[in-house]
């Protein structure tokens, strides 16, 4: 049998000379394993003296530690080479493109026309739908428009029969918000509405507006200006200057036009403003007290404002598209675009 | 609406705001401006010249004419005008000059150097006259008496309300006021004539015709008006005829009062009538159009028929022409909507029409024929008034006053106004202001504003507003309670659909709500059924969608012959018609994914994730193909027992190249049926079980009608029946693996009863009569 030294001496060279795991398993079992050879060496401690005994067990122990923290140095290792052989042969080419289809895109008026509902739900204004089929008396005659009356040309209607068009405006959304939840009120309208006119770069027989009304009590020209400044800045991500004109629409007293200074130039004039420094934008107004009362809403207690913003305008003016008609072109190579 | 600068600088004392200035200021105050424009910057050089001698050119149609141009001498210039001829006076454009935005140079016309040009009215920018050169009366080297000017477009919407803007006195008012500056009146009432009325008026329903005037005129000379004059209309777009026709086509363009001459010798009998038309009425009418007349158009007519359309045309037969000695003169307010209804009816619109349906003021009638007859004397020399006035009338409104609260006014405004302002703006167009209260004004309306234009007191905020000037007002944020609005959950429910189905490699897509028949028929839909639009942009769009399908389809045939493979889809509404009120709208989301090559059905597995992913309850049932879908790829989806939508594949005869498959859901009934909020179940302690069953089935029988039978065979315990794989049996018949598991909430449960479940389970199978591979 070999020494206590000898044994130590022999299975470390083993270990280190191991050409694989498997060989190193072998050589455990051979030497720290319950039957090794350290255990019979250990055996051969019952012959000696007590004090022999703890001294020789003392570097028996040594020796077998030092021995474990060999083996498990090489283990590791070979662990470890293991692992780097694995992820070598892993070699995965992630330039390749990636499988499946890319997330579509939404529609530019979607993803203006949420844009702007966000604005308005955090200033505390609701959203309304009506119908793209409505009545005439909603469209017109709530609306302080009269039949026979001259205001009825600046919007060329469809007409599906008597009472029945399709909406020239968002505006009836109004009548049907005022009705269904009273003042004081905040709403706004976004939608699909059709006029009939002939199609071409400028011009759509169906289009998207976005209505906006307030009723309170003494609402002013003033609150109006302060609430289209805070939107539009909102919407154009920039302070922008905005300026108020006479404009005649039959369901506001007073109207007006809604210009902004031009984005392009900042005023002296560019072709886009036809060198004006303004570009017309929206209408808006008082509400007029006719229309309120065709609501049921008391003029003398409640008044409020409203306006239309072209939704279909602000996208084509965001994004610098020419020409009107690849809003509704069904073209993904138009849509992928946003 | 055009303006004339120079004219408004006739009727405004001392204005100094130059035309660009002026077209500003009109488009912040009063109406929008389109823009200016400069018309006749060559009257600069224009000068009479006398043609001295006129020669033939040999090879030329052309002719060679020396003409006397006064101060500039002897020109030689080449004159093509049939009517030149030696010893007349015309006009003589000298090169250098600018005509139309054309240079006039000195050139060779057929061998001969020209220095410049001998040019006809319509050349000048006078009238539309081309067929020869100018007969001037006047001596060489005289001025034409015409200078330039700038035009001033204003845009007829703006217009809608304002009666008083259709001519320039009413348009100088608001300059006047703007500028500060003293409005003249060109009127002089003096020149209308005493005495019994020159010829009887018989107003039938004075509701429409709220007042008839009338002037006649004898000893006429019917000729072309004065230059000035004719420059003058044609300048703002109308076109010159003769000095009588010219004369009432100034005063409507001065005054907004539209007018009409009569030939008298043409009318039979002694009296003008305004009435409706009777049934089987014709007119002939001075544009050479013959119209049917019904009795919802008013006329004026004589003993024997009607001679004009109330306020929108006259009749030919009576036309004022070259041999009329004598005329009447109509001068009349006319009710807006009967105008407008029967100018529509018609499709006929007139300088006079567009006036009238504004709601004239009767109190301009004889303002317009005392203007007209200060003009006629100047442009027919000899002219006389035949008897008076004829005035037929109904009791003409008072003024309305409206009571006029500063403070209330000062809260509209968002500013301060101090009542002098108010008071002062309001006198500047010419309202009357009484202080009856304190900080009150008792304000009463001009007749020209009180039409239809201005009744209540929100009214005189937009004129106090618009004379401050908007620019003068701060914002100011409005006092309001903060409140939460009220929610609108069904918008934000298409709001996710739309990032869901994004989200998955779809582009959205608008289309039209318009379809046409062809293509209503092409998809085997019924064309009565939908709901139409009675005067469509064209015969091709006049039906309103019933199915989002034909608009996906004509997409995917655009898009397929760009791209090989793509996905879109659509939110939008079907329109469907309903018997009494308005058409029924539903919310549809339609989806396809197309490609080239496959005809395999991986498109209707991912079209069938899509509708899982919108709602995982989504049950997919057999159904009856429609003629647009594939006959043996088509699905019904079912929610709670109700079809919300389509899964197909698109009929392979309706795409030239590749397939499509589409998926079409209800999206209202989708909302409607949502699923409630959610409850937590507490997790289960005990292990589950389970166990495989291999079913077969027919050739063609759907997995999902053998996936239920085995969840309705299971018992209480049943937690998930999992479809595992498929293979077909050389018999042709399926063999179909499922994975079934099962649990109890209080223990776990013992072989013995997992496996008695599953005997029951096969026992059951079998009694539907499938065999089962065990």
């Amino acid at each position: 049998m070999p020494t206590l030294d000898e044994l130590a001496e022999q299975t470390l060279h083993r270990i280190h000379s191991a050409p694989d795991a498997e060989t190193l398993e072998a050589v455990r079992v051979e030497v720290l394993g319950r039957k090794g050879s350290l255990a019979q060496l250990s055996k051969t401690m019952a012959q000696l003296s007590a004090e022999e005994r703890a001294s020789v067990g003392r570097t028996l122990n040594a020796a077998k530690q030092a021995l474990e923290s060999a083996l498990d140095a090489r283990k590791v290792q070979f662990e470890s080479e293991q692992m780097a052989l694995q992820l070598e042969a892993e070699w995965v080419d992630l330039t390749l493109p990636a499988p499946g289809p890319r997330p579509g895109r939404l529609h530019p008026i979607t993803q203006i026309q949420e844009e702007i509902e966000q604005l308005f739900l955090s200033m505390g204004f609701t959203v309304l739908d009506g119908p793209e089929v409505e009545t005439e008396f909603n469209n017109f005659d709530a609306l302080n428009i009269p039949p026979d009356h001259p205001a009825r040309d600046m919007q060329d209607t469809f007409w599906l029969g008597p009472g029945q068009l399709l909406r020239t405006h968002t505006s009836p959304v109004q009548i049907r918000g005022m009705k269904k939840l009273g003042p004081p009120l905040r709403m706004i309208a976004p939608g699909r509405v059709f006029r009939n006119e002939e199609v071409d770069a400028s011009h759509e027989h169906t289009f998207y507006q976005l209505e906006g009304m307030m009723i309170d009590r003494d609402v002013s020209i003033a609150n109006l200006i302060y609430f289209m400044k805070t939107l539009l800045s909102a919407v154009f991500q920039r302070e922008v200057t905005v300026r108020l004109r006479p404009g005649y629409f039959p369901f506001v007293e007073p109207g007006f036009e809604l210009d902004i200074q031009c984005l392009i130039c900042g005023g002296p004039g560019c072709p886009v403003c036809k060198q004006s420094g303004w570009v017309e934008l929206l209408p808006c107004g008082l509400v007029h007290p006719n229309v309120l009362k065709m609501a049921g809403i008391d003029p003398e207690v409640w008044n409020g404002f409203a306006f239309g913003l072209g939704l279909t305008r602000l996208v084509m003016m965001r994004y610098g598209i020419d020409d009107i008609r690849w809003l509704q072109s069904g073209d993904l190579r138009f849509v992928k675009q946003f | 609406m055009h303006f004339s600068y120079n004219w408004i600088c006739e009727l405004v004392d001392g204005l100094k705001s130059d035309p660009a200035e002026l077209s500003r200021l009109i488009t912040m105050k009063t109406a929008e401006s389109e823009g200016t424009h400069s018309v006749g910057e060559h009257f600069r050089q224009v000068r009479a010249a006398r043609v001295l001698t006129v020669e033939p050119i040999e090879g030329s149609k052309n002719r060679k004419a020396i003409v006397d141009a006064g101060d500039l001498g002897s020109k030689t210039v080449v004159c093509g005008a049939p009517n030149c001829r030696a010893g007349m006076v015309t006009a003589y454009v000298p090169s250098g000059a600018v005509l139309d935005g054309r240079e006039i140079r000195k050139v060779r016309i057929s061998g001969i150097e020209s220095e410049g040009m001998l040019a006809s009215g319509a050349e000048l920018g006078l009238n539309r006259d081309q067929a020869g050169i100018l007969e001037l009366e006047l001596e060489p080297a005289a001025d034409l008496g015409c200078a330039p000017d700038t035009i001033i477009e204003i845009d007829n919407k703006s217009l809608t309300h304002r009666p008083d803007l259709w001519g320039h006195h009413g348009m100088a008012r608001e300059v006047a006021a703007i500028a500060g500056r003293r409005l003249l009146d060109p009127v002089k009432l003096s020149c209308l004539p005493d005495g019994e009325a020159g010829i009887g008026i018989s107003v039938e329903d004075a509701n429409l015709c709220q007042r008839y005037s009338a002037l006649v005129f004898e000893n006429v000379s019917v000729k072309p008006s004065p230059l000035w004059l004719q420059y003058r209309l044609q300048a703002i777009g109308l076109n010159p005829i003769n000095n009588i026709v010219d004369v009432t086509n100034y005063v409507m363009a001065e005054l907004s009062q539209p007018m009409h001459a009569f030939d008298a010798d043409k009318l039979r009998g002694s009296t003008i009538f305004v009435r409706n038309a009777r049934g089987g009425e014709r007119l002939h009418a001075l544009n050479d159009e013959s119209y049917q007349l019904n009795p919802s158009n008013l006329v004026i007519a004589d003993a024997s028929g009607p001679i004009a359309l109330a306020g929108v045309i006259g009749g030919m037969d009576s036309a004022i022409s070259p041999a009329t000695t004598r005329f009447v003169l109509e001068s009349a307010c006319f009710h807006a909507g009967s105008v407008r209804k029967t100018s529509s009816s018609l499709r006929l619109r007139t300088d006079a029409s567009m006036r009238f349906e504004k709601s004239q003021d009767a109190n301009n009638t004889v303002r317009g024929l005392a203007r007209a007859v200060e003009l006629l004397r100047e442009v027919s020399p000899g002219i006389r008034i035949a008897g008076g006035l004829a005035d037929q009338k109904q009791e003409l409104a008072g003024v309305p006053r409206i009571h006029l609260p500063l403070d209330w006014l000062n809260r509209k405004l968002g500013r301060r106004v101090d009542a002098p302002q108010v008071r002062s703006i309001l006198e500047s167009l010419e309202f009357g202001v009484e202080e009856t209260e304190a900080r009150a004004f008792l304000v009463s309306v001009p007749s020209w504003r009180s039409t239809k234009d201005i009744s209540i007191k929100e009214d005189l905020v937009e004129e106090v507003g618009r004379m401050i000037g908007y620019d003068s007002i701060a914002p100011v944020p409005p006092a309001l309670p903060a409140s939460v609005p009220p929610p609108n959950p069904e918008r934000a429910f298409h709001h996710e659909l739309r990032q869901l189905v994004a989200a998955q490699g779809f582009d959205e897509v608008y289309n039209y709500s318009f379809l046409s028949e062809d293509v209503v028929r092409q998809f085997s839909l019924a064309v009565e059924e939908h709901a139409a639009v009675a005067n469509p942009i064209a015969a091709d769009q006049s039906l309103l969608r019933m199915s989002l399908v034909p608009g996906i389809w004509k997409n995917i045939v655009e898009n397929s012959k760009y791209s090989d493979s793509f996905r879109l889809f659509e939110i939008g509404r079907e329109i469907h018609k309903q018997p009494g009120g308005l058409p029924n709208e539903i919310t549809h989301v339609a989806a396809a994914v197309y490609s080239r090559g496959s005809s395999s059905a991986d498109h209707l597995f991912e079209l069938k994730a899509l509708a899982l992913s919108l709602d995982g309850r989504l049950a997919v049932t057999g159904t009856e193909a429609r003629p647009y879908e594939h006959p043996k790829r088509t699905a019904a989806l079912r929610l709670q027992g109700r079809e919300v939508g389509r899964l197909f594949e698109l009929h392979p005869s309706l795409l030239k190249h590749g397939r499509a498959a589409i998926l079409d859901l209800d999206v209202d009934t989708l909302y409607s049926l949502r699923a409630e909020t959610r409850r937590y179940r507490p997790i289960r302690r005990f292990p589950a079980s389970g166990f495989d069953l291999s079913v077969v089935a027919g050739a063609r029988e759907p997995a999902g009608v053998v996936q239920n039978h085995l969840q309705e065979l299971a018992g209480p315990e049943l937690e998930t029946v999992e479809f595992v794989r498929e293979f077909t049996l050389p018999d042709g018949r399926r063999s179909l693996s499922y994975k079934v598991t099962v649990a109890a909430p209080d223990r776990t449960l013992s072989s013995e009863e997992v496996g008695r479940m599953r005997s029951e389970m096969i026992e059951g199978l079998r009694a539907k009569g499938y065999e089962l591979r065990v």
